[in-house]
């Protein structure tokens, strides 16, 4: 169970960052995609390069939160820019090569740009980039209304990443999705480490349960000695005896399966959002841990009464009979 | 007919040796009413156990009409238990969650009779201790000798040959005591029902057909046929 997370690039007909673009409206349309919910981050972008003074600067327009959720990686001195503002952030290589530092302002093409935040290095083309608004570095570029790309990031462990792709480019004609397996690896790895440590608490669980049964099943054979010397005395064999502990246990597992069951799908969706940060619904939630957990308890539960039935089905009759 | 030749049974005590049974022979012939009297320790209920199939000797034979019971397997001797012998005791041993009813419909499931049959079969036995009304009573609403009635409607719900019973009336006012011998009587004689039981009550032991005193696992006096009444 390793939900896999992907993300994916949109570029619209060929990837020639900057001059062919998408219409930032695009972005509002994925989400009318089959596996809208899980999409986890959507984030619309334009690229472009300015003049200033004698070198050429990569501008990147953005929205702050998309984009800071999509690359949690990056940190930052200051802070991000706001929706609209004439500020900016600037990649680590672009602060030491214009000796800008937080609190100065740039101007390019005629613009002041306040710097709010320095990217600490990443080794990726974010050093040498501008981090503008979305809407400023449209204005700036003199694009409005457009993007160069919209970066989609999803989670899901059912869906592969080709699959959501193929629905965004159903979903927006002429659109092309590539899928770009990376981003939130880190992520990923933290709902696999999480799966993994829950299948181990689970095994755990199993093994102490069936330790629980098989003392309560015990404790139950000893209470009821006097009933089964009862029992024994009006004919009953060792298969009756098997029988119905065998059969105590089995409806105490199913009670208990099905206890576990609703109580582990009601937690995922209460507990889901508080750890791992992802929204579960009841209605998504794939159907085939009900039987199997079900069954898993009943099978642990037999298991654990066949030892109890067994030293049931040994009782001296007459000695029963005299317990009080 | 039950026989027991040299039947004998010893427990182990640490280094001691206790004859529960020391050489019993016995034969008890079908339709008789057997009182088994004797202090206490003097191997009663032990006799009572050995016949009904519940407890192996160490040593002798016990045969139920030619059938030698303790050579069979467990599960045989399980199933010849339900089929020929009932059991009533002290202490009635009613299932306390179950009511009347259902208490006497237990034996029927061990037998595997046809589950639509339980009902009918286990309210004519209930019938036949005079307890119909009383069916759907669990055993804390009813007074101790209906509790025992319904004790010896499951013990002969199967149509046993043969009732075994473990001081009947110990737990028994006198009139209510005598009620329950009564009935046993009457089963034994309406029924043809073989009833062994053991008792403290010289007065109740006098009116079977057959009197057997012991003492220390030995059988010391045997009235038998004294009191037979027919045959």
């Amino acid at each position: 169970m390793t939900p896999r997370s992907e993300s994916i690039s949109v570029p619209y007909g060929s990837v020639v960052v900057g001059n062919v673009t998408i219409p930032e409206s695009f972005q509002e349309k994925i989400y009318t995609i089959p596996n809208r919910r899980n999409l986890r981050t959507v984030s619309p972008k334009i690229y472009g390069q300015v003049e200033y003074g004698n070198s050429n600067l990569l501008v990147v327009g953005m929205i702050s939160e998309q984009e800071a959720e999509l690359k949690k990686w990056w940190n930052v001195e200051g802070s991000l820019p706001q929706n609209d503002a004439n500020q900016v952030l600037l990649g680590s290589a672009v602060a030491s090569f214009l000796r800008l530092s937080v609190g100065s302002t740039i101007t390019i093409n005629g613009m002041a740009l306040t710097v709010v935040g320095i990217l600490s290095e990443t080794g990726s083309v974010d050093d040498y980039s501008l981090f503008l608004p979305l809407h400023t570095a449209q204005r700036l570029l003199n694009q409005p209304g457009v993007v160069s790309v919209i970066d989609v990031g999803a989670i899901c462990k059912d869906c592969p990443v080709e699959v959501i792709s193929q629905q965004i480019m159903n979903a927006l004609p002429g659109v092309k999705a590539t899928p770009v397996k990376q981003a939130v690896e880190t992520r990923m790895e933290a709902v696999e480490q999480t799966a993994n440590f829950s299948l181990l608490l689970a095994s755990i669980i199993l093994v102490v349960g069936c330790a629980g049964v098989m003392n309560t099943m015990l404790a139950s054979v000893h209470e009821r000695i006097k009933e089964i010397g009862i029992f024994m005395s009006l004919g009953a064999d060792s298969i009756h005896l098997y029988k119905i502990f065998i059969l105590e246990s089995l409806i105490l597992g199913l009670i208990g399966g099905l206890i576990g069951c609703f109580v582990g799908l009601a937690s995922s969706v209460l507990v889901g959002p508080l750890f791992m940060n992802m929204m579960i619904s009841f209605l998504e939630l794939p159907l085939y841990p009900i039987p199997l957990s079900i069954a898993l308890s009943v099978v642990a539960s037999l298991t654990a009464s066949l030892y109890p039935a067994w030293r049931a089905s040994k009782i001296d009759p007459v000695q029963a009979l005299r317990t009080v | 007919m039950i026989v027991m030749k040299d039947v004998t049974k010893i427990y182990e005590m640490g280094s001691a040796q206790i004859f529960a049974l020391n050489g019993v022979n016995l034969e008890v012939e079908d339709g008789d009413f057997l009182a088994v009297m004797g202090p206490s320790g003097s191997g009663k209920s032990t006799l009572l156990y050995t016949i009904g199939t519940l407890l192996t000797p160490t040593k002798g034979n016990v045969t139920i009409n030619g059938k030698s019971i303790y050579k069979m397997k467990p599960r045989q001797r399980a199933k010849f238990r339900r089929e020929n012998i009932g059991f009533i005791f002290q202490t009635f041993e009613l299932i306390p969650y179950l009511t009347a009813l259902e208490n006497v419909m237990l034996p029927l499931y061990l037998s595997g009779v046809a589950i639509s049959k339980h009902e009918d079969i286990a309210k004519e036995a209930l019938r036949k201790v005079g307890l119909a009304h009383r069916a759907l009573h669990k055993p804390t609403e009813l007074s101790g000798g209906e509790q025992q009635r319904v004790s010896i409607a499951r013990g002969i719900v199967n149509n046993p040959r043969i009732l075994l019973a473990d001081e009947p009336t110990g737990n028994l006012d006198q009139k209510t005591g005598k009620e329950i011998i009564q009935l046993l009587h009457k089963l034994n004689d309406r029924d043809e029902l073989t009833v062994i039981m053991v008792t403290h009550d010289p007065e109740k032991a006098c009116l079977s057909n057959m009197v057997l005193q012991m003492i220390d696992g030995r059988v010391v006096e045997d009235e038998q046929r004294t009191y037979r009444k027919r045959r």
